[in-house]
């Protein structure tokens, strides 16, 4: 570095090597971002040749937009849910194939794979195995909790999108958490164990904050990709029953593509990007401040 | 080597910038493409020293008859050897309008665009008038925007309650006449019939499509005073009052009846397309719900299966034209670019349209091969399902209402559907849904 005086000469080392990424970055990412805030001032069908500027009418109507608020705070209900559970089954899961149990690299792969099959086929998938699969269990063993196809059910359509949501990412944030058990210092453990504490007190008081650098991955990962969350919600419930389970990208989508009212949709895409970035990133904030040294 | 990181640098860059700018090089190769086939052209010419070729492309957005499409287009060119036809088609899941108006934006519209019927409105400015030309004299059912005939209909769909023929010939004893059921009281005594026979009288289908754009739509297209687009200016405008329309609460009241004799009713959401089609076919129900495209569903459990239509009665007045029509249409519409095209381009185009029409092989295509019910009275072809005979017989004896999931929003099936979907579980009640169907509207302006 101390060689490259000229400023023209530093530029040019690091456009070599950055400005492809930039470039492309620019061009995927920044110039929709950009233009997609600017189509939220215009009232457009995705057709029509004329398309008017109408100032801030479109984020007006967002707010009006009862339906948007409705799929937000279900979104909202559905990330608390499934964050919740994917990480704790995902560290449990951790915990139980890294404990030295019998074939337990039979059970990594296998708890693993759910999330290499991508989700329209596993809303597919699932939505046979609830609406088939259960009710004739629950008409052969008279147990009525199966008796009807869940996603005819306001709740339990909900639920049945959170199990296989997190039937889709447990297995993949166990991956996550087993890098992190692996790292947690044996000699820390071994003197713990000496010292008596019991498996729950190891837990307790050494594994889980050693491995929060491990918790701020897998929290980020299942909150992001629950709060965006549409191939599943799409090929299981369709949003159904009754429009019940229409997600917020759904909403979006929906207006967008099927309403033909990009504006509006736009802006609510935006409100949506706003709200997450907005949640995720003091996620972050807070889980770094937890973070320990050995 | 100085030189060699900075040629590796410029040429990142190109590439970069090449593959963001894909459109431009794209329309280069068109124009490029175009030369040619105009040099193509001139060979032609001083081959044959005929008269230059025309060329057109027809967008065709019935993907699964791409192939039929082209080989119909052979035929005609070989009839019109003066004429060149290039057909090009959306993929199975790709939107049309979408297509059509990636093709305009680069300048290059194809001069026959296929359409759903509801879009050719957004395309007006665009399509050439054709009003004037012989076919509309022989159109079943006349289409018209602003009063002018601009699109060509191709594939008429209707649908109404399907029955199975054997199960109601045996439990009517005798050949049932569908025309028999033209009240709400007369569908309750048929079922009341079918059930004490042994056999569930129908299953609802649950799907949203199904009860928002064509169950619900019934009520729009059955105003006494004003058509489907008439009445959804209503709608818009909050005028509606739905609670007290007569034909919103005929059909509601059909669709009690409907619901009590329903073989799904303890578990009415869990009926699905497959499950309410197969119970037909095999004869362990009598009727669902639903349309003409049903028959290649029903044929896959029983081959051997006839089919016919019972209009969905909104009255208990047997004079009710809607008692005893079904709901059709042409749900795909050809339209001619007058923007774009030459005159020689739009004459040949409307050649090609006439072909369809007056021509033995063009009706040979529409009948036979893309299996489709023709939009013309003049095409006597026999159709090859019994679905499609029905709905012909509706659609040319002017037993037909207008097929109002054509004229609504994109989202109404899914947003109303779901409402109606709430009637049928019986989670709204009538009011609730009347509110729910109003406040829809209300949010279109």
């Amino acid at each position: 570095m101390l060689t490259e005086r000229k400023l023209s000469k530093r530029l040019y080392n690091q456009l070599l090597f950055t400005g492809p990424t930039l470039l492309a970055f620019t061009c995927v990412i920044l110039v929709p971002f950009v233009y997609g805030i600017y189509m939220t001032f215009f009232k457009w069908d995705g057709i029509s040749s004329s398309m008017p500027f109408i100032g801030l009418d479109n984020y007006q109507a967002v707010l009006q937009d009862k339906k948007f608020w409705a799929s937000v705070w279900l979104t909202i209900k559905y990330v608390a849910a499934s964050v919740l559970i994917i990480n704790v089954l995902g560290f449990a899961l951790a915990y139980l194939v890294t404990s030295g149990i019998r074939g337990q690299n039979f059970f990594r792969a296998s708890f693993f794979s759910p999330n290499l099959i991508g989700g329209l086929v596993l809303g597919f998938i699932w939505q046979f195995i609830f609406h088939i699969f259960l009710p004739s269990v629950g008409e052969s063993t008279g147990w009525s909790i199966f008796e009807k196809t869940w996603l005819g059910d306001e709740t339990k359509a909900f639920w049945a999108l959170v199990i296989v949501t997190v039937w889709q990412y447990a297995g993949y944030m166990m991956v996550i958490f087993i890098a992190g058990l692996m790292s947690v210092p044996k000699d820390v453990l071994e003197a713990a164990r000496i010292d008596g504490a019991s498996g729950f007190r190891q837990i307790r008081h050494m594994i889980l904050p050693l491995m929060v650098p491990s918790f701020i991955v897998t929290v980020f990962l299942s909150l992001q990709r629950s709060f965006m969350v549409y191939d599943v919600n799409y090929a299981l419930t369709g949003g159904g029953p009754f429009g019940s389970t229409v997600m917020a990208s759904m909403h979006v989508y929906d207006k967008a593509f099927q309403r033909f009212d990009y504006g509006v949709g736009q802006a609510e895409a935006f409100v949506l990007f706003f709200i997450v970035a907005t949640i995720t990133i003091t996620q972050v904030y807070m889980t770094k401040k937890l973070e320990v040294e050995a | 080597m100085k030189k060699l990181s900075w040629l590796t640098l410029v040429l990142v860059f190109m590439l970069v910038l090449s593959a963001c700018g894909g459109n431009s090089s794209k329309n280069n190769e068109g124009n490029a493409n175009s030369g040619a086939s105009s040099s193509g052209s001139q060979n032609s010419q001083s081959k044959g020293g005929g008269s230059e070729k025309v060329k057109i492309t027809i967008l065709n957005s019935k993907a699964e008859i791409h192939n039929q499409m082209t080989e119909a287009a052979q035929l005609f060119m070989s009839a019109n050897p003066d004429i060149e036809v290039e057909v090009i088609s959306t993929t199975q899941d790709q939107s049309p309008v979408e297509r059509a108006s990636a093709l305009y934006a680069s300048g290059t519209p194809a001069t026959l665009t296929m359409l759903d019927t509801g879009d050719i409105e957004k395309f007006a400015d665009k399509a050439l008038d054709l009003s004037n030309e012989k076919w509309v004299a022989d159109l079943a059912q006349p289409f018209l925007v602003d009063g002018k005939t601009i699109s060509f209909p191709f594939a008429v769909e209707g649908y109404g309650l399907i029955y199975n023929k054997e199960v109601l010939d045996k439990v009517s004893g005798g050949s049932f006449d569908p025309a028999s059921i033209n009240t709400t009281a007369k569908l309750e005594a048929l079922f009341q019939k079918i059930e004490q026979a042994g056999i569930v009288p129908l299953y609802i289908g649950s799907m949203d499509w199904s009860l928002g754009n064509h169950f619900l739509a019934i009520a729009y297209a059955t105003q006494p005073d004003t058509d489907v687009k008439g009445f959804i200016e209503v709608l818009k405008q909050g005028k509606a009052d739905l609670v007290n329309n007569p034909s919103f609460n005929g059909l509601l009241d059909t669709f009690d009846v409907m619901k009590r004799y329903n073989g799904g009713k303890d578990d009415p959401m869990a009926v699905n397309y497959e499950q309410s089609t197969a119970m037909v076919a095999k004869g362990e129900a009598a009727m669902t719900f639903n349309g003409n495209w049903l028959i290649t569903e029903l044929l896959k459990s029983n081959p051997e299966g006839e089919y016919g239509f019972v209009p969905v009665p909104i009255s208990n007045n047997e004079g009710d034209h809607a008692n005893s029509s079904v709901a059709v249409d042409a749900t795909k519409q050809f339209f001619l670019d007058a923007e774009k095209s030459t005159p020689a381009q739009q004459e040949a185009a409307k050649k090609f349209l006439n072909w369809l029409v007056y021509e033995a092989e063009g009706q040979d295509f529409q009948v036979n091969k893309a299996n489709v019910i023709p939009a013309f009275k003049n095409i006597n072809l026999e159709l090859n399902n019994s679905l499609a005979i029905a709905i012909n017989q509706y659609n040319l004896s002017g037993k037909s209402i207008e097929f109002a999931g054509n004229f609504v929003p994109g989202d109404h099936w899914k947003v109303l559907g779901a409402s109606m979907q709430k009637y049928l579980a019986d989670k709204a009640d009538r009011a609730t849904l009347a509110a729910e169907i109003e406040d829809y509207w209300k949010s279109m302006q």
